[in-house]
């Protein structure tokens, strides 16, 4: 926050001014014009397609907001995301299909929101299990563990158990209108939307916040040097574990929004792909920056549409690129992620900040 | 019992292409301190560079050797174009190139490939079973192991003996010492990753006849990060010893927990078996401890 260049004449007065989010003028009104876009302008002017494009954009942004803690901030490698956005959405379901809600609670559409918290709490408390090596490990010791959690859970005890449940095979369906928020029934588009953009908005203000406390300090602490931390007296094994919470947290809440974007839950959804997908996200987004998450975001899932649509043409003489398109997507995003490390290691929030001071200097930049 | 020592035998056998395949990893690492999560993928290049090689008519033996030249080639063009420009910089950066390269590689391994099972055809090995004793091994194990063991200590000596060898040592062990004795650093990354496509690739062409060739022979391959984590990460004889450990674990778990836990026990249990043992050994069996100062 410190690194907002203000306009001339601009001073802060006191700490709290310091620490704001919202420092001066012009950018309180930038954040409103933000918020106005994404809440009124995009689902009033694109069309049913873009809007879900929007949705996915929200989806990935909400998982890598969880892996840019860990990674970004906590400097905990992970590669077992998708687990716990898993375990949200599997509880999420699980509650809401099979707990005997009273009947008033259905009625008011208590039920789903309940099921997102507890689905945020279940997933946190998965992903500290798994984060207990932390206390031992780390570097690529740390990335192992996680990825134990991801085949432990998704392909093991989802696959094999969870997805049995109730004689339903593999996948679990929603019957239409189970999903709902207060007195909105969430079937459209345009209601997922915005149920994406709520929780989103809220998550990252809830991780700005947190960053900006104790607990972000001693996380940046233990990221930047963590036996130089614990001589501080920051305790390594809690804020650690507390971040492995925070950020399967943050993944359930992610995992329960995905119960109302598909039709039908099954563990194909959080495959290892998913979980190295977000960290790609944050390193091409940026690590260590929470616009980076969304930045990234962004970036690859409006991306892969484009290369989607450029792929189209093409296939009118060439088949076999449409037919195998995922597999093209798969070289696109590894090509890009190299390409991102080796050329622009910083991510797109680092040209972002680039461009703001840029501007906010001009025209005298030195 | 019988079935005790069958489980027993097959599992150390095929524990021996883990090996195989968890030393070009722990090349690598040894090498350039790269921590390569592509080996998957390396693997699944071998076998289908080899079974593409054998579908033309070539004989197995050649084929393999073909597909090490192709290794070769691979090798020191991916050192080449996308780990050079990376030496120096963060852990997190290399490892996550590993992982784009993984992605790159194996999208073009499903756009060339396809996603059918491909099985040698002619079958390679003979499928009726050598009898030893009442011990009843498919000649496929037996081979790939002998293979396996062979091409280990093939490796090993090339470590310990050759001048490549020993100056591949001497980078790994303090890199500027070796740059100021004449070492190519860059010769020496490119060569380790050679080796790493190379063992990947024999390797993968050895379980491509175990099964079939399909993706999943790139999960076998991603099941060496186990081993190698067992051993230790710089640990050559961690890595054989791990290799066998996890070949071990799988079967023996495959065979007596899968009647209590029934499905994907078997390829499971390595990753459950890791993460518990790290939290009693961090570095591994034989790997390097760390001592960290501010």
């Amino acid at each position: 926050m410190s690194s907002v260049w203000l306009p001339c004449g601009d001073y802060h007065w006191n700490y709290a001014q310091d620490q704001g989010w919202w420092q001066t003028k012009f950018i309180k009104g930038k954040m409103i014009l933000l918020l106005a876009v994404v809440f009124i302008g995009i689902p009033l002017f694109l069309d049913d397609y873009w809007i879900s494009v929007g949705t996915m954009v929200g989806y990935t942004a909400m998982g890598a907001l969880g892996v840019q803690l860990l990674i970004g901030y906590a400097g905990l490698l992970t590669l077992g995301h998708a687990a716990f956005i898993a375990v949200g959405a599997y509880t999420s379901v699980m509650l809401i299909l099979q707990f005997p809600w009273p009947q008033f609670m259905l009625d008011w559409g208590i039920a789903y929101p309940v099921s997102i918290i507890l689905a945020g709490i279940v997933a946190g408390l998965w992903s500290v299990l798994f984060g207990l090596p932390s206390v031992k490990v780390k570097g690529f010791y740390l990335i192992l563990t996680t990825m134990a959690a991801q085949f432990i859970t998704v392909d093991f005890i989802l696959t094999q158990y969870i997805s049995q449940i109730g004689g339903r095979g593999q996948a679990f369906s929603l019957p239409p209108g189970t999903i709902k928020i207060g007195p909105w029934v969430i079937d459209t588009e345009k209601t997922t939307y915005y149920v994406m953009a709520v929780l989103l908005s809220l998550m990252i203000i809830v991780l700005a916040n947190l960053l900006r406390s104790r607990a972000g300090r001693a996380w940046v602490a233990i990221r930047d040097n963590d036996i130089a931390a614990e001589a501080l007296g920051i305790n390594i094994i809690w804020y650690k574990l507390l971040a492995f919470f925070v950020a399967g947290f943050m993944a359930g809440v992610a995992g329960a929004f995905w119960v109302c974007n598909t039709a039908a839950l099954s563990p194909e959804h959080f495959q290892w792909f998913l979980s190295l997908w977000l960290v790609g996200v944050i390193l091409i987004g940026g690590v260590g920056s929470i616009q980076g998450a969304v930045f990234g975001s962004i970036f690859m899932v409006v991306v892969m549409e484009l290369l989607q649509m450029a792929v189209l043409p093409i296939a009118d003489f060439y088949p076999k690129v449409l037919m195998n398109f995922a597999y093209v997507k798969d070289m696109a995003f590894g090509l890009a992620i190299c390409a991102f490390l080796i050329y622009e290691p910083n991510g797109l929030a680092y040209r972002w900040w680039q461009a703001k001071n840029y501007f906010n200097l001009w025209p005298f930049s030195y | 019992m019988e079935l005790f020592l069958m489980t027993l035998t097959t599992g150390i056998l095929v524990g021996g292409i883990y090996a195989l395949v968890a030393l070009g990893w722990v090349l690598i690492y040894k090498c350039s301190g790269v921590l390569n999560l592509a080996m998957g993928e390396l693997t699944l290049i071998g076998a289908y560079v080899t079974y593409s090689f054998h579908a033309v008519g070539i004989p197995f033996i050649p084929a393999v050797l073909l597909t090490l030249l192709v290794g070769i080639v691979l090798g020191v063009l991916t050192e080449r174009i996308f780990l050079d420009k990376l030496i120096g910089e963060p852990i997190l950066a290399v490892i996550m190139v590993t992982v784009g390269l993984s992605f790159f590689l194996k999208g073009l391994i499903g756009y060339t490939w396809g996603s059918d099972t491909r099985v040698f055809t002619p079958p390679v090995f003979e499928i009726k079973p050598i009898t030893l004793g009442m011990l009843r091994l498919s000649p496929v194990y037996l081979w790939s192991f002998v293979l396996a063991i062979v091409l280990l200590i093939a490796f090993v000596c090339f470590f310990k003996y050759t001048r490549w060898g020993l100056s591949m040592q001497a980078t790994a062990d303090d890199e500027t010492a070796a740059l100021s004795l004449g070492v190519s650093a860059r010769f020496v990354y490119a060569s380790a990753w050679a080796i790493a496509f190379m063992s990947a690739g024999v390797g993968g062409a050895l379980l491509g006849n175990i099964n079939g060739i399909n993706i999943s022979v790139g999960y076998l391959g991603l099941l060496v990060l186990p081993a190698v984590v067992l051993g230790g990460l710089n640990s050559v004889p961690g890595a054989i010893v791990g290799g066998i450990l996890i070949g071990l674990l799988q079967n023996l778990s495959g065979t007596y927990l899968d009647q209590y836990f029934p499905g994907g026990v078997k390829e499971i249990v390595p990753f459950a078996f890791m993460a518990v043992f790290l939290l009693f050994k961090p570095y591994g069996l034989w790997g390097w401890e760390r001592i960290e100062r501010v």
